[in-house]
């Protein structure tokens, strides 16, 4: 059969689509295996920061009984600059800064002394209706925090990081977060780095390090290992099969040769497409009943018309498996024999693969593009103490109280930290749980 | 004579007669696949000889965009063909689920979310939807209908116990899909437990496995108690309803009296025109080339992630055109559909400033081409957008007082 190097298609849109075939020029393989992490290890920030003394808080919302309540107006709440300077203009939040700024144009200043007795506690509330410190038994209970909580909530956010372009209303709140942003980073038992908070929690939750011991995580990686190995080459064998049963229909299916008539069988289900005189039917050897169509669907009738064929005379092309040795099914995933010659796809989707696994220590881990590979060992005390508090405790129970405890003395109770990360959170964590 | 090495054989294509948009040389696939449907639908069996000649010539699943688009949808046709869609559908599904294990899905899922917002857009939205609907609940039952592997719970547990006031109960029901094998599943159950107990918070998980088709869920098998507060959360769910069960799914979600539901969906078509195979053929092309080179630019070019999502891909392209009712069903629709269909029984809410910010903010970490698009007209909540064009939904709703 001559080789077609060009052929026409009439658009019913109109006009024409011209197909030219050319012989590639060799195998362009592009792309090369998975690259590993270029950034180079950023220390981890010091954990062992020193346990401050706090004054006993009340949970927030929680007033004092005996408090006096003050409801502020919107208004009075977002001032910022209530007392000017007569010199300069300058405006400030309160008056001993005020104060304390005269001196430096030489003018006459006085600070209010504190008054000796100790004054009724007053609490605030919100004049938001619909807020939940509108409520006088929720009202906060100093000035300062009311006028943060107003502003957070129902203010404008109109300060914006500049790097993610997360929204505040709070100025401090903005530089508090511009500090940190970017510069965090979190790191996983398993060793891995991250530099996104949620990805690195969505892997943690997952990562293999959290839900076994370290001597089950290797047996278990050196399984997996295998086994997805052994999996891909699968996968290849069942995409590929489609266009390789057409391949092999497509000597009779070429539009120049198109007048071969055979007996017209009805044909289940082929003929309702193909219109009378179907001519799949040529495709297949007498030997082959189109009724094993029937069966099934295509699947045995695909793979005893495979073995039909003369399988030498089968083309190949440079992307697909040989149908020697093996026998790709369209449908079936059947067990994996390795094929004589193994395509040089599937073994760049191998080396990715193997790439991919080899470049981290633990499979709870995957290749990086923003992560970095550290070993577990390494790093803080403080990490290194919860993985081996994890090892050797028998409950999860024990664990949990062992890490509570000693993330509050090494963070002073002040804030939560339940990933391992010895991180002190300065910003307030969003409402999802981002950044 | 042909050459048989295989070396040698591959051929490229392609050049258009008509003075065109030069960039339309690089779109033959669609046209092939069009024509391809047309011819079909008009019966011309020359044509539609010639055309598959033509495409399977071309087709191959290593290749670029139009390639692979070429040979999925050529499996499709096949499959249609032969009426052999169903049976097609579900033994790739079997044999995916075989060869599935807790640690390819993980990969898969966390790869995907690492490169690309196409999922974690839903999720970021939903969860913050979620946070707000439950502020001030301390039993919490999520009921959860998606095709994510729970990657969307971490954070949302991370927020929980982070949140201040007293750190809620919550109890997570997986309603379970076709492709989602009841190992991986139990893992991932193991997983979320372990996770919960690390952030402290008082956690259960249950997973459903669907016994006839999603459309016929029933509150009995959520095993929902008196005195939580309900949360549904759909991530590519409603599309594997029935097109004819979609109205009572509704009804059904109604029912179980939920302080929200969060929707997401991909933005497309295929429900319309499923009488008209050649304009399903139409919209199904034009969504799946759009994910398609979106994968492509957004993974590296030999990342096994990436293959297996397009294996996925080309399973669902059978499953939109290959597959008329029986269990199969992944016919989506737009926003201004589903939010016809919502309306009925919910109404819609804003997602809050907060939840724009922390979206803004995600999109920042990818690569260009992403944004954020409010929905306008008849369509409530928001649009991730790629290249301009809005590939996923995300939108949150409340139920109308009766």
């Amino acid at each position: 059969m001559p080789w077609t190097s060009e052929t026409h298609i009439e658009l019913s849109g109109g006009g024409k689509l011209a197909i030219v075939f050319r012989e590639a020029e060799g195998e362009e393989m592009a792309g090369e295996a998975v690259s590993k992490a270029s950034r180079p290890p950023n220390p981890c920030p010091d954990p062992s920061l020193p346990p401050v003394v706090k004054k006993k808080r009340n949970l927030p919302g929680t007033p004092d009984p005996e408090a006096e309540v003050i409801a502020l107006s919107p208004r009075t709440l977002l001032a910022t600059n209530r007392f000017p300077c007569e010199i300069c203009g300058k405006g400030f939040q309160r008056d001993q800064n005020l104060q304390l700024h005269r001196r430096g144009h030489n003018l006459p200043w006085k600070l209010k002394q504190r008054s000796g007795k100790e004054p009724r506690k007053r609490v605030y509330v919100c004049p938001e209706e619909s807020c939940i410190h509108h409520n006088p038994a929720r009202a906060l209970g100093d000035l300062t925090g009311i006028k943060k909580h107003f502003c957070r909530k129902h203010g404008e956010k109109k300060w914006k990081c500049d790097k993610c372009s997360k929204r505040y209303a709070v100025q401090s709140d903005w530089k508090a977060h511009s500090k940190t942003c970017g510069t965090r980073e979190y790191r996983c038992d398993c060793g891995v780095l991250f530099s996104r908070r949620d990805s690195f929690i969505t892997h943690r939750a997952f990562c293999d390090a959290l839900a076994e011991e370290t001597a089950r995580v290797s047996a278990a990686y050196t399984m997996t290992n295998t086994a997805s190995i052994g999996s891909v080459d699968s996968l290849l064998q069942d995409g590929v099969a489609t266009p390789n049963i057409w391949k092999h229909l497509s000597p009779n299916l070429k539009p120049n040769i198109m007048d071969r008539e055979v007996g017209q069988q009805d044909r289940h289900g082929c003929s309702s497409w193909m219109g009378h005189g179907g001519r799949l039917d040529n495709a297949f050897d007498g030997t082959t009943a189109m009724s094993e169509i029937n069966h099934a669907g295509l699947v045995d009738s695909q793979l005893s018309w495979i073995h039909c064929n003369k399988l030498s005379s089968l083309p190949t092309s440079n992307t697909l498996k040989p149908l020697m040795g093996s026998v790709p099914s369209l449908f079936t995933s059947l067990p994996h024999r390795p094929a004589p010659d193994v395509s040089a796809t599937a073994l760049l989707q191998k080396a990715a693969q193997v790439g991919a696994i080899s470049t981290t220590p633990f499979s709870g881990s995957f290749g990086p593009s923003e992560c970095q590979n550290t070993s577990a060992g390494d790093g803080s005390v403080f990490d290194g103490l919860l993985i081996h508090e994890f090892a050797a405790s028998n409950t999860d129970e024990v664990y949990i109280t062992r890490t509570r405890s000693m993330l509050r003395d090494c963070l002073g109770g002040a804030t939560r930290d339940f990933l391992g990360v010895g991180v002190q959170t300065l910003c307030q964590p969003s409402a999802n749980g981002w950044i | 004579m042909r050459n048989t090495d295989p070396c040698h054989h591959h051929p490229s294509i392609c050049c258009l007669l008509e003075p065109k948009d030069p960039r339309e040389e690089e779109k033959w696939a669609a046209e092939l696949i069009q024509e391809c449907a047309k011819a079909i639908a008009d019966k011309d069996s020359s044509k539609i000889r010639h055309l598959l000649w033509v495409l399977n010539e071309l087709a191959t699943p290593y290749g670029d965009c139009d390639q692979k688009l070429a040979s999925y949808f050529l499996q499709a046709l096949l499959g249609r063909a032969a009426e052999a869609g169903e049976l097609c559908y579900t033994t790739l599904i079997s044999a995916a689920e075989k060869q599935q294990s807790f640690v390819t899905a993980r990969k898969v899922m966390l790869k995907f979310q690492e490169v690309s917002p196409w999922t974690t857009f839903g999720h970021v939205a939903s969860n913050g939807a979620i946070m707000e609907a439950m502020e001030g609940e301390s039993k919490l039952h999520i009921v959860d209908i998606s095709n994510t592997y729970c990657t969307q719970w971490p954070t949302l547990l991370e927020a929980l116990a982070s949140r201040g006031s007293d750190t809620p109960h919550l109890r997570l029901t997986v309603v379970a899909m076709l492709s989602m094998g009841r190992s991986v599943m139990d893992e991932i159950g193991r997983r979320m437990v372990k996770f919960a107990r690390l952030m402290g918070v008082p956690f259960e998980f249950h997973v459903v496995s669907i016994v006839s088709t999603l459309g016929q869920l029933t509150e009995e098998e959520l095993g929902l108690r008196k005195d939580e507060a309900v949360a549904v959360n759909c991530v590519g769910a409603l599309r594997r309803v029935r097109v004819e069960e979609r109205d009572a799914f509704m009804r059904t979600l109604c029912a179980l009296r939920p302080r929200v539901v969060t929707v997401v969906e991909e933005e497309a078509d295929f429900t319309t025109s499923r009488g008209d195979s050649v304009a399903c053929f139409q919209q199904c092309v034009r969504f799946y080339s759009i994910f398609l080179g979106m994968l492509e630019e957004s993974f590296s070019p030999t990342s096994n992630e990436k293959f297996l999502l397009e294996k996925e891909c080309s399973r669902s392209i059978l499953g939109v055109l290959a597959c008329n009712g029986g269990g199969v069903c992944e016919r989506r629709e737009k926003a201004s559909q589903w939010c016809e269909r919502l309306t009925e029984a919910f109404a819609p809410t804003a997602f809050n400033d907060d939840v724009i910010g922390d979206l803004e903010a995600l999109l920042e970490r990818y690569r260009e081409g992403w944004s954020l698009v409010p929905a306008k007209g008849n369509a409530a909540g928001l649009y991730l957008t790629w290249k301009a064009e809005p590939v996923v939904w995300a939108s949150a709703w409340k139920p109308i007082k009766p």
